[in-house]
C-alpha cells in the first residue's frame, strides 16, 4: 500500500521550547482509515494543525505524496480536505455557494460539481436548504455543510477532526458510508474521535496519543498484542492506556 | 447560589461605565462639535419649516400618529446575557427582583425620552394647537403616564410565548394609544379620563393575567436585548469602532447579479470578497455613505481642477476602509486552507477593490458633470481612480499581508 500522509518525527507546539506534541511517526496509506483517538489535550488537534499546514513543525516532517506544504504550498493543500470539530461557516453565504465556493478554490469543472452535488444534498437531507443561510442551521447541520464541502472535492485524503458530534444518527451513518466508498476507491482518511464504538467498526488502524506522544498504534489485533490485552476492546485498551499504563 | 439583587446592580454598572467609554470615544470623535452645528442648522430650518406649512396643516393627526408610534414601541432592556440561560434558570423564581429593576429603568429612560421627543415637538404644538408652559406640562404629564402604562403592560405581554401573539396585543396597545394622544391634543380631558378606565381593565384583565399563565420567554428576552445591544452599538459606530459589533447580514437579493461569477478556480476569491461585500456588516453602507459625503463636497467646492484631489481623499479613504474585509476570514479554517496561494487571494482582492474604486470615480464623475457640465474633470475622476489604484493599492496591500 502507497502512503499519502508521512508523518516523520514531528515535533511542535505553541511556544518556542515547550513542544506540546513529541517526535511522532505515522502513515495514512490509500484505502485506509486510520482512527486518531486520546484524551481531551493528549495533542489531537495540534497534530492535525501540523498536517493541515497551519503549523510550523519545531522538527519533523509531515508529508503528502512526498511534499512539504514549505515545498509547494498549493499542491500539498489541494490533495486533502478537512472537516474541523467546530462548524466555520461563512455567515455570508448560503449553502449552495458554500459548496460552489469550495468546488471553484478547489479547481473543479463546473460539470464535474453538478453532477456531485445533487446526490450529496440527498444523501444528507439538504437538497430543501439550498437557499438557507448559516444564521438558520442548526449545531448539526452546520457540521453538514462541513461534510458536504469536503466530500464534494473528493480528494485523496480526508482530515477529519470530531465529525459525529451534533450530527443525527442518519447523517452519521451517511458520512461512514461515504467514507468507506472512497477509501474502497483509494483514499485515505486520518479521522480523529471519542465514539471509540464506530472507530472500533470503521477504522483500519488506530493511533493513540497520551500526553503529545503516540503510545501505541496498529491494528486491533497488534494493539492487543501490545497492551498485553488479549480479546479487550479499543474501549478497554484505550482506557488502560489513558490511565497512564503503557509508555 | 447567585445573589439575583446584586447581580442587577453589578450588570447596570458595568453597562453604565460601558456607556459612559463609548460616549467619551465619541466625544473625542468630534461629535460635540459636529451634533452643535447639526442643532444650530437643524433649528434653523426648523423655523422656517414652521412657518411655511400651510394654516390647515394636520397637526394633530401627525402628533397623534408619531406618538402612537413612538409610545407602542417600548423597548425593555434587561441586560440578559447568553449564558444567562443555563445559569439563571434554576433560580427563574428569584428573578422577578431583577426583571422588575430592568422594568424600572426603563421606565425612567423611557419617561425621558418621551419627554425629549415632546419638547422636539412643542413648536408645532405652540403653533397649532396651544401654547403655554401649563399646558406643556400637562401635555409631557399625560405623554409620560401613557409611556409608563405601555411599558408596564408590554412587559406583561413579553411573557407570551409566540411573537404573532405578542404582536396581536401590540396592535391592540397601538389602538388604544391612537386614540389617547388624539384625544390629549383635542384636549378632550373627559374622555381622556374615560381612557383611563379602559386602560385600568386592560391591566388588570387583560395583560395581567399572562402572569399566571406563563413563565419568562428567556430566549426571546435575550434575541429582544441582543438586538437592542446591537442597535446601540452600531450608532456608537458611526464614531468610533465597536469590536463587540457582530456583522449582520443582509440578503440583498437584488444585488445578487453583481456577486455572480463564472464558475472557474480563478474566480473563487474575486466571487466571495464581493458577496461580502454586498451582504455583510457595513461595506456596502459604507460605500453609500463615504459616496454621498463626497457628492456634499464636490457641490459645496467650487468647480476646478482641485474637485480631482478632492476625490482622490475620497479614494483613499474608501480603500483604508473596504482593507478590513481582506481580513474578514482571518479565523476560517476552510479559507486558510484553500489551495490557494496568499498572493492570489491578494491580488483578487485588489482586483475587486479597483473595481470598486472606478465604480465610485464614474459616479462622481456623474455627480460633477451634471452639476458643472465640466466634462473634462468629469472623465478624469474614474481615471484617477485607475490612477490611485496603480499606485495606491499595492502599498496598502503590502501593510496587510
Amino acid at each position: 500500500m502507497k502512503p499519502i500522509l508521512e508523518v516523520t518525527e514531528l515535533t511542535g507546539g505553541y511556544m518556542p521550547n515547550q513542544p506540546v506534541i513529541h517526535e511522532l511517526n505515522f502513515t495514512v496509506n490509500e484505502s485506509e482509515i486510520v482512527g486518531l483517538i486520546g484524551l481531551n489535550g493528549a495533542g489531537k488537534s495540534t497534530t492535525i494543525k501540523h498536517v493541515l499546514g497551519l503549523m510550523e513543525p519545531m522538527s519533523g516532517s509531515s508529508k503528502i505524496n512526498g511534499q512539504t506544504f514549505r515545498e509547494e504550498p498549493e499542491e500539498y493543500r489541494s490533495q486533502f480536505t478537512y472537516i474541523p470539530e467546530m462548524p466555520i461557516l461563512y455567515d455570508e453565504l448560503t449553502l449552495w455557494e458554500h459548496l460552489e465556493l469550495t468546488a471553484m478554490a478547489y479547481g473543479m469543472e463546473e460539470q464535474t460539481f453538478l453532477t456531485r452535488v445533487r446526490p450529496l444534498l440527498e444523501e444528507f437531507r439538504m437538497d430543501n436548504k439550498i437557499k438557507w443561510f448559516p444564521s438558520q442551521f442548526s449545531k448539526g447541520m452546520k457540521q453538514k455543510v462541513m461534510i458536504l464541502c469536503a466530500l464534494l472535492v473528493e480528494p485523496k485524503l480526508y482530515i477529519v477532526d470530531e465529525p459525529f458530534v451534533g450530527l443525527d444518527p442518519l447523517g452519521i451513518q451517511s458520512f461512514l458510508e461515504y467514507m468507506v466508498t472512497f477509501k474502497n476507491s483509494g483514499a485515505g482518511v486520518l479521522m480523529s474521535t471519542h465514539i471509540l464504538s464506530t472507530a472500533e467498526r470503521y477504522c483500519d488502524r488506530f493511533l493513540i496519543m497520551h500526553e503529545g506522544r503516540l503510545v501505541l498504534g496498529g491494528t486491533l489485533q497488534e494493539l492487543r498484542t501490545k497492551s498485553g490485552l488479549a480479546d479487550a476492546t479499543l474501549d478497554e485498551i484505550y482506557l488502560y492506556v489513558a490511565r497512564g499504563n503503557v509508555t | 447560589m447567585i445573589d439575583v439583587k446584586k447581580l442587577w446592580s453589578k450588570r447596570q454598572s458595568a453597562h453604565m461605565t460601558e456607556k459612559l467609554k463609548y460616549f467619551s470615544l465619541m466625544a473625542n470623535s468630534g461629535l460635540i462639535v459636529s451634533s452643535f452645528l447639526l442643532i444650530i442648522i437643524g433649528s434653523v430650518y426648523y423655523a422656517k419649516l414652521l412657518k411655511v406649512l400651510p394654516e390647515h396643516f394636520p397637526a394633530v393627526l401627525i402628533l397623534t400618529i408619531v406618538f402612537s408610534f413612538w409610545l407602542t414601541r417600548s423597548p425593555i432592556r434587561t441586560l440578559l446575557k447568553e449564558g444567562d440561560l443555563v445559569f439563571l434558570l434554576p433560580v427563574e423564581s428569584g428573578m422577578k427582583y431583577y426583571f422588575s429593576k430592568s422594568l424600572s429603568s426603563a421606565m425612567a429612560s423611557g419617561s425621558f425620552s418621551t419627554l425629549f421627543l415632546f419638547t422636539l415637538m412643542w413648536p408645532i404644538v405652540q403653533v397649532f394647537i396651544t401654547d403655554g408652559w401649563m399646558m406643556y406640562v400637562v401635555f409631557g404629564f399625560f405623554l409620560i403616564v401613557s409611556k409608563v402604562f405601555n411599558l408596564y403592560v408590554s412587559w406583561e405581554e413579553r411573557r407570551l410565548p409566540y411573537k404573532s401573539h405578542q404582536l396581536n396585543y401590540r396592535i391592540i396597545r397601538f389602538i388604544v394609544n391612537f386614540v389617547y394622544v388624539f384625544l390629549l391634543f383635542e384636549e378632550a380631558y373627559l374622555f381622556l379620563i374615560a381612557m383611563f378606565a379602559i386602560m385600568y381593565v386592560l391591566k388588570n384583565f387583560v395583560f395581567g393575567i399572562f402572569k399566571k399563565m406563563h413563565g419568562y420567554q428567556w430566549e426571546l428576552l435575550l434575541a429582544e436585548e441582543q438586538t437592542l445591544k446591537m442597535k446601540s452599538y452600531r450608532l456608537v459606530n458611526l464614531f468610533t469602532d465597536v469590536p463587540a459589533l457582530k456583522q449582520m447580514v443582509n440578503k440583498r437579493p437584488w444585488l445578487n447579479s453583481i456577486g455572480t461569477f463564472s464558475f472557474k478556480k480563478g474566480n473563487a476569491m474575486s466571487a466571495l470578497y464581493m458577496k461580502t461585500f454586498i451582504r455583510l456588516g457595513d461595506y456596502l453602507g459604507l460605500f453609500v455613505r463615504l459616496t454621498l459625503i463626497g457628492f456634499l463636497f464636490l457641490y459645496l467646492i467650487p468647480k476646478g481642477w482641485w474637485q480631482l484631489a478632492v476625490v482622490l481623499l475620497f479614494f483613499q479613504l474608501l480603500a483604508l476602509q473596504l482593507f478590513t474585509l481582506f481580513t474578514q476570514y482571518k479565523w476560517n479554517v476552510s479559507f486558510t486552507i484553500y489551495p490557494i496561494k496568499p498572493s492570489v487571494k491578494m491580488n483578487a482582492f485588489t482586483n475587486w477593490l479597483r473595481q470598486i474604486l472606478i465604480v465610485q470615480g464614474a459616479v462622481y464623475g456623474i455627480f460633477y458633470g451634471i452639476l458643472t457640465s465640466d466634462w473634462l474633470i468629469a472623465v478624469l475622476m474614474p481615471a484617477a481612480a485607475v490612477l490611485f489604484s496603480l499606485v495606491r493599492l499595492p502599498a496598502l496591500a503590502k501593510k496587510h499581508c
